[in-house]
């Protein structure tokens, strides 16, 4: 009775797996791509997810942490196009939003979208474009479409089996895991098709795999900053939705290093685009209470150098955290970067709260009415002036 | 069944039915000075209020009008060095910032800020006005702020009026939806905010 219950189940599987587009020997001609111009999805699972994808797209473009800035769009989608072709870039289109955590998704329509953390954490062109390519291969192979099916399937299964099977726990656990193991496969098959989109364009390929050792190094930082332990694990968990950082670094350095391409990552474009955006950025990660975090983000902008406005940075971050030693060195980054010159006025500010809170008035009240004079007109003007008078 | 069966099963009815399912909200009368949120801190409201069985943490309570989502007046009576403001939801991945011994009174908006954009999981906040005002008899401020929660295009508007006394934060705050809620009970709220005595 069991046997034949599963060999039921299993005819259920394949038969609706049959229906979900093997292409192999039948009559059905090749699908088109679907960044082909005005494409039009056909079966009925893609025009619903494309409809559904259609209808997000729609609330998306009246988000309030969308950010519209035309200069910033027309820089990301230059790396888009550089990365992945004339041909391709022209059916995506790309939605910046301002969230400060590193991600990016691709719906199954063609919307890109690009959270402004990942942008200020990748530290050239050559690492926002594997990011992008990874996304573009996504909508290219049609994966949420594949996805979806894969989850149909599974459902069916872990429904049919409730019913049919006795003790079926284990039958679903199974199911569960297969769906995130496909979804996990799906991942890095868009890793290695963004690998390829880098090693054919002008970017050097290594940088997909720079971006996941970047974001090692940061979690480790940022669970040190938290009393926690850095640890990362080569293999996922079962219900895990993508391979691991420290799988993902592995195989596209082994990839970047058989492909052996030696070209320029373009790091000066780049943080030109960013430099009317980083102090923005910087300001909603530091709000996020990650001391480690947003410590190694600031260490790594200064790579090139330390500027008055990273100064500013760090003298913020270390003011937010506000233990006595850190108001301190606060106060430090703040003169730092008043003598660099390039510093906002913002800085005196900071460096008066910083002595203020360390109990040495007289200088914290000095920089605070400096501050007042040079920006009589801020936000808290009447609030600083009680701190100085008193 | 048993008489015994049946005994062991109006006893365990009775006692489920003898706890409510939800804490239960209480009316707040108008006209009558109340402490709120387990402090020293007492408010006389001008008109009535529902007090929300939930607390958003250990020394703080909501009042509301239309239900929180419509208006949400909460107050935080004496909030010690160390704690967050409202209750932690993951203390080890997302850990909101804490009251700290030094604090300035220009912290308080910062304070507030950084907590809802990590509880909210929003960076659409933004501080509109601020400026010094008495609280409860000592030196704080009044700010205004916006903000909305990710996913929703609903833009929330809020008072709050706060000072550190003792060494610990007292703070209410009033949030509303911007359009038509903010205005309607701003009055009720001031009513409220103005009558506040430690």
């Amino acid at each position: 009775m069991r046997k034949l219950m599963l060999a039921l189940l299993l005819g259920l599987a394949t038969g609706a797996a049959g229906e979900s587009g093997a292409i192999a020997g039948d009559k059905k001609p090749l699908p088109l791509p679907t960044y082909g111009q005005a494409y039009a999805p056909t079966t009925v699972d893609e025009r619903g997810i494309w409809m559904l994808a259609d209808e997000d797209e729609r609330r998306l473009q009246d988000s309030p942490s969308r950010i519209k800035d035309p200069e910033l769009n027309a820089y990301v989608r230059n790396v888009l196009c550089r990365t992945v072709g004339e041909d391709r870039c022209k059916s995506v289109r790309i939605y910046i939003q301002q969230v400060p955590f590193f991600n990016a998704s691709m719906s199954p329509n063609g919307t890109m979208t690009v959270w402004s953390g990942l942008l200020l954490r990748v530290r050239n062109e050559a690492e926002l474009g594997s990011i992008l390519g990874h996304e573009f291969g996504h909508f290219e192979l049609r994966h949420q479409l594949r996805s979806f099916r894969n989850r149909r399937t599974g459902s069916d299964i872990m429904a049919w089996a409730s019913v049919l099977v006795r003790n079926s726990g284990d039958i679903r656990y199974n199911a569960w895991g297969q769906i995130y193991a496909f979804d996990r496969a799906q991942e890095r098959d868009a890793d290695l098709i963004g690998f390829q989109y880098l090693a054919g364009s002008q970017y050097p390929s290594s940088a997909a795999a720079d971006v996941w050792d970047h974001a090692m190094l940061e979690s480790d930082a940022s669970a040190v900053g938290r009393r926690g332990s850095a640890r990362h694990k080569y293999v996922a968990g079962i219900f895990a939705t993508h391979p691991t950082d420290l799988a993902r670094a592995t195989y596209l350095r082994t990839a970047s290093i058989e492909a052996a391409d030696v070209k320029p990552a373009i790091v000066d474009r780049h943080r030109a685009a960013m430099a009317k955006w980083l102090p923005i950025f910087l300001n909603d990660q530091i709000k996020l209470n990650d001391f480690g975090g947003s410590e190694y983000v600031i260490g790594c902008l200064a790579e090139g150098g330390w500027s008055g406005a990273l100064l500013f940075a760090r003298g913020e971050l270390y003011r937010e955290r506000g233990n006595p030693r850190d108001l301190v060195s606060a106060a430090q980054f703040y003169q730092e970067a008043i003598a660099k010159g390039d510093a906002p006025p913002e800085a005196y500010r900071g460096l008066g709260l910083s002595l203020l809170r360390s109990q040495q008035i007289a200088e914290g009240q000095a920089a605070l009415a400096t501050y007042l004079r040079l920006k009589p007109d801020a936000a808290d003007a009447a609030l600083l002036s009680t701190l100085v008078s008193r | 069944m048993s008489t015994r069966h049946l005994a062991a099963l109006g006893a365990l009815t009775a006692l489920l039915l003898a706890q409510p399912v939800s804490a239960g909200n209480t009316l707040v009368r108008a006209g009558q000075r109340v402490a709120v949120a387990k402090s020293a801190m007492t408010v006389m409201p001008g008109t009535e209020w529902n007090k929300l069985g939930a607390r958003p943490g250990r020394n703080s309570e909501t009042w509301t009008q239309d239900g929180e989502a419509l208006n949400d007046l909460t107050f935080y009576g004496g909030i010690e060095v160390g704690r967050p403001l409202f209750r932690e939801v993951d203390k080890k991945n997302r850990p909101l910032p804490k009251v700290s011994a030094t604090m300035l009174v220009t912290d308080i908006p910062v304070l507030l800020e950084n907590s809802y954009r990590v509880a909210l999981d929003t960076s659409s906040f933004g501080i509109d006005v601020i400026e010094p005002a008495r609280f409860a008899g000592n030196d704080g401020v009044r700010f205004t702020y916006h903000f909305s929660k990710q996913n929703e295009t609903l833009q929330r508007r809020g008072e709050a009026r706060g000072a550190v006394i003792g060494g610990k934060l007292y703070m209410i705050t009033y949030e509303a939806p911007g359009l038509y809620y903010y205005d309607r009970s701003a009055a009720a709220f001031r009513s409220v905010a103005d009558s506040v005595k430690l």
